[in-house]
């Protein structure tokens, strides 16, 4: 039995993390400033976000069995480690809340018609904690289980979609500066690769399976483009009153309403897709925990995982409205970190590395000479 | 059996599910199902009566031994305003009101000689009334189309949903649903097309076409004492008509109404549209003055959008497949004498003249309201956007934008 | 020149078997010469020990002596000179003892006969076309089934005893050319762990060599028939054979094994792999359908078609049960009816199958106290659990927690609980194999006998999940 994950299963934890926050709200909530050029704004954060894998494999290839932790206190020393692990914990719990709040709003309009709360976080909190304490490899596995049924479920939601009236979404009609902002506006829904740098040490990457990362990256940001680009064909003007939108493109699939409401298959998909990604932020925050108090066990982290959660979300969060401004407010400046501050001092890291190999290479190979 | 019960003290899960038995379990066993808390709402009426407004919702209440159609019933609730007049018929109901199976949203005229979108408000946003129902108007009360609605059912077969759904694919053509109609609302041109049906008196003049049946008086009799609602005795019989009519909303209020005639030349240039007959009369033909209808089959359409001296020119080359279908005042058969079919340039050009006289009254219709339901506007925007841009800045927005478009169209027919 | 009190050796064997009722014995003697037979009466062969064993006495002229005894004079295969103090365990292992005053040695001859099974074909894995022969209680039978299907030298049989009191026989068989040597020697540990006073059936030694013993999921394979258990074992497993019983198990075991059946192998493998397809279909449907039911009443009313929700709603008005009660009661009802054809006589399973499903289907329905969806839902679920017979225990044991689930949280409940069970399962790796294996982890390579099967001819390498030694199948 490995402790490791494979490349494979480094990829499906990337596609769902990649798809999770951004198949309900974020297609809304970016019409409002960017019109349907959302779709080149998705695009451009997607291309930046994508460098980071490069980034990812440089700094594995450089340090194949070490963990992010400890390369990070050896080269930018330890105290700054810990800060940067406080950084990725508070990252990971508010995109969990914010996973949780979006999709806990979604259910509660169309699948329970009024608050369940009580019955969310029964439903939640346990499958959540005992996931992220019996490690990634369990998720990932999971996840890998479940991998088929969900891109089925997401490609259904996609395909039906095509057999509604669409129009060419009408391009081209956003202001540069207002664009261009939207990168720091959007950024902290972005970011999805550092569970990925968290478990540096847990991908087993074969030689050649490099492209199976790609692959499984690529593939989440061209289904969130193609869930852009119906959805904006589909609802365009109206997309601000549609804030579900995988759920929302297969309403109107009126041709299948004799089978009864498809809305079954987005809401079953949706549900998968945000419990596997709680799980992968759960147990990438008991991680960043670990690392910062070492003496801790993990039951007692996923603890605080599961109690802070809770507290942040009633006291913070709540309503919707408050989730849509946390977004784009401070959340912002730590999707900058995470999104661009964070992979160049790792590509720095790494190239170091790389370039005193190649010297100490050349030195024992002179002196072999 | 202290091992076994230490080592599933040990097992978190086991705890778990001990809570669900204990805290939530309860829940379920009492719990008596959604179907008994609520009234399943399949068509929703909005009325303004006065300063009133009057919801009224065709629900199905499921009952013991009672068949589907006696098992639906129209509640409804007055209230100042919709939410008010919802919150009423939910008491009335006695149940929660479950909007979620709706698929017809029917207003009265009078709702809609203000912006109807705040009256929707509530029901689309609060409510959950989804947005795929069908959306459509009547000249009397929502209720009262609710209640015929009922009786037309048990006497031709016709159902609300079969009328409306009938209409949105052979008469409207474009979407007629609520969607629909909030996308022409929060476009540019702030217009959009809904269905219309009419309530009629039973021999109205206004009535083109009529479904009767034989036992339809006795019927409507009991069915309208369930209902409680709609008609009184000793007034006139009233059913209701699919009249084909459609209402243009500018800015979410009545516009106009189009008749079948108008609703077709408007269509003139969506190639979906192609259930429609054409007559043209005084032909001369083989030494003989003819009436002749034709039915359009096929149609292609091309248009193109530019600007000529700095005014917007619209171009459009529709193509129309057609088949003669009934000929009036030949004296002999037609089916013998196949040139009848052919088309000279005579016919052409009444067809011609015909097609253009009514599209061209539609265009008039359309720039007096200002209302872009052609998408024009959005054709200027796609092929020529740095001229259009700078015409609607230059001359009062998007919305007035139609008035300056010069249109042509060119039409050319041949037999199907 | 009597060394030896034959008489007090005899009483003594009495004793120790406290005067078993089966226990015989017979003095021969001649010139001084005296020799006792002991035997068990009960599990020997009467006709071998008078033709093989009395009757070359009686006709044998010479001098006795140990040499004589063993080589010249018992006619039979199995004899062996074992010391004083096995006597014991090779009387109750079926064989005559000779004891003889004029040596310490002790005579031990294989005469072992007891009423057995002839093999026939096991009635929980019956096929249309392929073998029908199934395992019997006699662990020797089942060895040579095993063995008439390979026969290669690489084939191991280690015979193990196990049981205090049974002194039972537990012979673990594998390949040593194909077999990890790791989950060799983890079984072998497992078993020789093994601390009771009896083996009654191999399902004792099941729950010895499971490695989550708390766990509700099975864990260990087990197998009737000599067909399959040589599959399993060509694959790289280990089969442990348990005396008294026809079942024989196998590890490692993955849960995909359950969907596989004998017939699979002997039909077209697409046809074999679209009932693999349905199999999935009624695993699913089982466990699920009940508590979605529920969930859908409770909760969801409103992703019910229209028109199912109409035919609901009306079925289930006026019940005196909410939808909870109402499937439990049925749910329950079933069960009990299960519980019950299991044990009667088959010629009372006719009138259970009556009342269970007129009188208190039929009835309960007509009488308002249950509904017909209802019915159907749970009446589904039950019939879909024999799509994979070997799984019925746990799938019943599943369905009545997705019911308790469906019903007290709704669907979000029912996702949580799968995407739970799933992840329990992935912890459930056992004897070096992911128990959910080719699928998750997926393993590419084995996918060629999961639910999409492949031709025989394609499986040419064993599945990997097992790690077996050589890993193609066509190796020289």
């Amino acid at each position: 039995m490995t402790k490791y994950i494979s490349a494979r299963q480094a990829g499906i934890i990337a596609f769902l993390c990649i798809l999770a926050n951004k198949f309900l709200l974020l297609p809304s909530y970016m019409f409002k400033d960017n019109k349907s050029d959302s779709i080149f704004v998705m695009i451009l954060l997607f291309a930046l976000d994508f460098a980071m894998l490069p980034i990812l494999l440089k700094l594995k290839k450089e340090f194949p069995e070490e963990k992010l932790f400890d390369i990070l206190s050896k080269k930018i020393t330890k105290p700054v480690t810990i800060l940067f692990y406080m950084i990725f914990g508070v990252y990971f719990l508010f995109k969990t809340l914010i996973i949780v709040d979006v999709v806990y709003v979604y259910l509660k309009q169309q699948v329970y018609q009024e608050d369940f709360l009580a019955i969310a976080i029964m439903s939640i909190i346990p499958v959540v904690s005992h996931a992220a304490v019996k490690g990634i490899k369990t998720i990932s596995r999971t996840a890998e289980f479940f991998l088929l049924l969900v891109i089925i479920g997401f490609v259904t939601c996609l395909g039906f979609s095509l057999f509604t009236t669409l129009n060419m979404p009408v391009l081209f009609t956003t202001p540069a500066k207002v664009f261009f902002s939207s990168i720091y506006k959007y950024t902290f829904s972005f970011g999805d690769f550092l569970v990925l740098y968290l478990i540096i040490d847990k991908i087993k990457i074969k030689k050649g399976e490099e492209k199976k990362l790609y692959k499984f990256s690529l593939s989440a940001m061209v289904l969130i483009l193609s869930l852009f680009v119906l959805y904006y064909a589909k609802y365009e003007v109206t997309s601000f009153m549609h804030n579900d939108a995988l759920s929302d493109i297969l309403v109107f699939s009126v041709r299948f309403n004799a089978i009864g409401r498809l809305d079954i298959i987005s809401m079953l998909t949706i549900m998968f897709i945000a419990l596997f990604e709680v799980e992968i932020f759960c147990f990438a925050f008991c991680d960043c925990v670990e690392n910062v108090f070492p003496l801790l066990s993990k039951p007692f982290i996923v603890a605080i995982f599961d109690i802070s959660s809770l507290l942040c979300y009633f006291i913070l969060i709540q309503k919707y409205e408050r989730i849509v401004s946390l977004f784009s407010s401070w959340l912002s400046y730590v999707g900058i970190f995470i999104n661009y501050v964070f992979p160049i001092i790792c590509l720095t890291i790494a190239l170091i590395a790389y370039f005193s190999r190649k010297k100490y290479e050349k030195l024992v190979d002179g002196g072999e000479k | 059996m202290k091992g076994k019960l230490k080592k599933i003290y040990k097992n978190p899960m086991f705890f778990i599910f001990i809570i669900i038995l204990i805290f939530y379990a309860p829940l379920a066993i009492y719990s008596p199902g959604e179907s008994r808390n609520r009234g399943v709402v399949t068509a929703v009426g909005i009325d303004k009566l006065g300063d009133e407004y009057e919801i009224s919702l065709l629900t199905f209440i499921p009952t013991i031994n009672q068949s589907f159609e006696e098992q639906k019933s129209i509640i409804s609730g007055k209230g100042e305003s919709v939410a008010q007049a919802v919150y009423r018929a939910q008491i009335a109901m006695g149940r929660k009101v479950g909007l979620f199976h709706a698929k017809t949203t029917i207003v009265n005229e009078e709702l809609l000689q203000e912006d109807v979108t705040q009256h929707l408000d509530y029901l689309s946003r609060v409510a959950s009334l989804p947005e795929n129902t069908v959306f459509v108007a009547t000249n009397k009360t929502a209720k009262e189309l609710l209640s015929l609605s009922q009786i037309s059912k048990s006497n031709t077969g016709l159902k609300l949903e079969q009328i409306v759904g009938f209409n949105a694919e052979n008469l409207y053509v474009t979407d007629t649903s609520l969607e629909a109609f909030y996308e022409g609302y929060y476009s540019d041109v702030k217009s959009s097309i809904i269905g219309y049906l009419c309530v009629e008196e039973e021999g109205s003049s206004n009535v083109f076409a009529s479904v009767e049946k034989a036992s339809m008086s006795e019927d409507r009799g009991s069915d309208m004492s369930q209902e409680g609602g709609g008609q009184q005795s000793g007034k006139k019989k009233e059913s209701l008509i699919n009249c084909g009519k459609s209402i243009l909303l500018k800015d979410g209020k009545m516009a106009e109404i189009l008749d079948v005639d108008m609703l077709n030349a408007v269509n003139l240039l969506n190639t979906k549209s192609l259930n429609q007959i054409i007559r043209i009369k005084d032909v001369e033909k083989n030494g003989q003055i003819l009436n002749l209808d034709y039915k359009v089959l096929d149609k292609q359409v091309i248009k193109t959008s530019k600007f000529e001296n700095g005014y917007p020119v619209f171009v459009a080359k529709v193509n129309l497949g057609i088949n003669l279908v009934e000929v009036e005042g030949a004296k002999e058969d037609v089916k013998f004498n196949t040139e009848l079919s052919d088309i000279n340039k005579e016919i052409e050009n009444k067809l011609n003249n015909q097609i253009k006289g009514n599209f061209s009254k539609a265009i008039d219709m359309l720039k007096k309201n200002n209302a872009d339901v052609l998408e024009i506007n959005r054709e200027f925007f796609t092929n020529n956007r740095g001229e259009y841009l700078n015409f609607i800045h230059a001359n009062g927005g998007a919305e007035n934008f139609l008035r300056h478009v010069t249109f042509k169209l060119i039409v050319s027919v041949e037999p199907d | 020149m009597s060394y030896f009190n034959v008489e007090k050796k005899v009483d003594e064997i009495k004793l120790t078997l406290n005067e078993s009722s089966d226990f015989a014995y017979r003095f021969f003697d001649r010139n001084n010469q005296k020799i006792a037979f002991v035997y068990l009466k009960s599990i020997i062969d009467n006709t071998l020990l008078s033709e093989s064993i009395y009757s070359p006495f009686q006709l044998f002229e010479g001098k006795f002596s140990i040499e004589n005894i063993q080589n010249k004079i018992i006619k039979c295969a199995d004899v062996k000179v074992i010391d004083e103090d096995q006597a014991i365990d090779e009387l109750l292992d079926g064989k005559v003892i000779l004891f003889t005053n004029f040596s310490s040695k002790v005579i031990a001859v294989d005469i072992l006969s007891f009423p057995e099974r002839v093999p026939s074909e096991p009635p929980t894995s019956p096929v249309l076309q392929g073998p029908r022969e199934g395992f019997v209680e006699d662990i020797q039978t089942n060895v040579t089934l095993i063995r008439r299907r390979l026969k290669t030298p690489n084939l191991v049989m280690k015979t193990l005893k196990i049981g205090e009191e049974s002194n039972t026989k537990v012979i673990v068989s594998y390949l040593k050319n194909i077999a990890n040597k790791k989950i060799v020697e983890r079984v072998l540990k497992n078993l020789s762990k093994i601390k009771t006073d009896g083996i009654i059936d191999s399902y004792y030694v099941l729950s010895f060599l499971e490695e989550h013993p708390d766990s509700m999921f099975k864990q260990i394979g087990n197998a009737e028939k000599p067909d399959i258990v040589v599959s399993k074992m060509l694959e790289g497993k280990v089969a442990i054979l348990v005396d008294n019983s026809p079942i024989v198990l196998t590890v490692p075991f993955v849960i995909i094994e359950d969907m596989q059946n004998s017939n699979d192998y002997y039909t077209n493998h697409h046809y074999s792999s679209f009932i693999r397809l349905i199999r999935l279909l009624g695993l699913f449907v089982a466990v699920i359908a009940p508590g979605f039911y529920l969930s859908l009443q409770i909760f969801h009313y409103n992703i019910l078609p229209l028109n199912f929700l109409i035919t609901i709603a009306d079925t289930t008005q006026g019940l005196p049960f909410t939808p909870f009660l109402e499937i439990l009661f049925i749910f329950l009802l079933f069960q009990i009816l299960y519980e019950v054809s299991l044990r009667l006589p088959s010629y009372l399973g006719l009138a259970t199958s009556v009342v269970g499903a007129l009188i208190l289907g039929d009835t309960g329905v007509k009488a308002g106290l249950i509904s017909p969806p209802g019915v159907i839902i749970v009446a589904l679920s039950k019939i879909a659990l024999y799509t994979i017979p070997e799984q019925a225990s746990q799938i019943t044991l599943l369905q009545i927690i997705f019911l308790v689930i469906g019903g007290s949280l709704g669907l979000a409940g029912i996702v949580g609980g799968m995407v739970y069970f799933i992840n329990y399962m992935n912890t459930l790796d056992s004897y070096e194999t992911p128990y959910l294996a080719p699928y998750s982890p997926r393993i590419e390579k084995d996918l060629k006998d999961g639910l999409l099967t492949s031709s025989v001819t394609e499986m040419n390498e064993r599945p990997e999940s097992f790690s077996p030694k050589i890993k193609e199948r066509n190796h020289d």
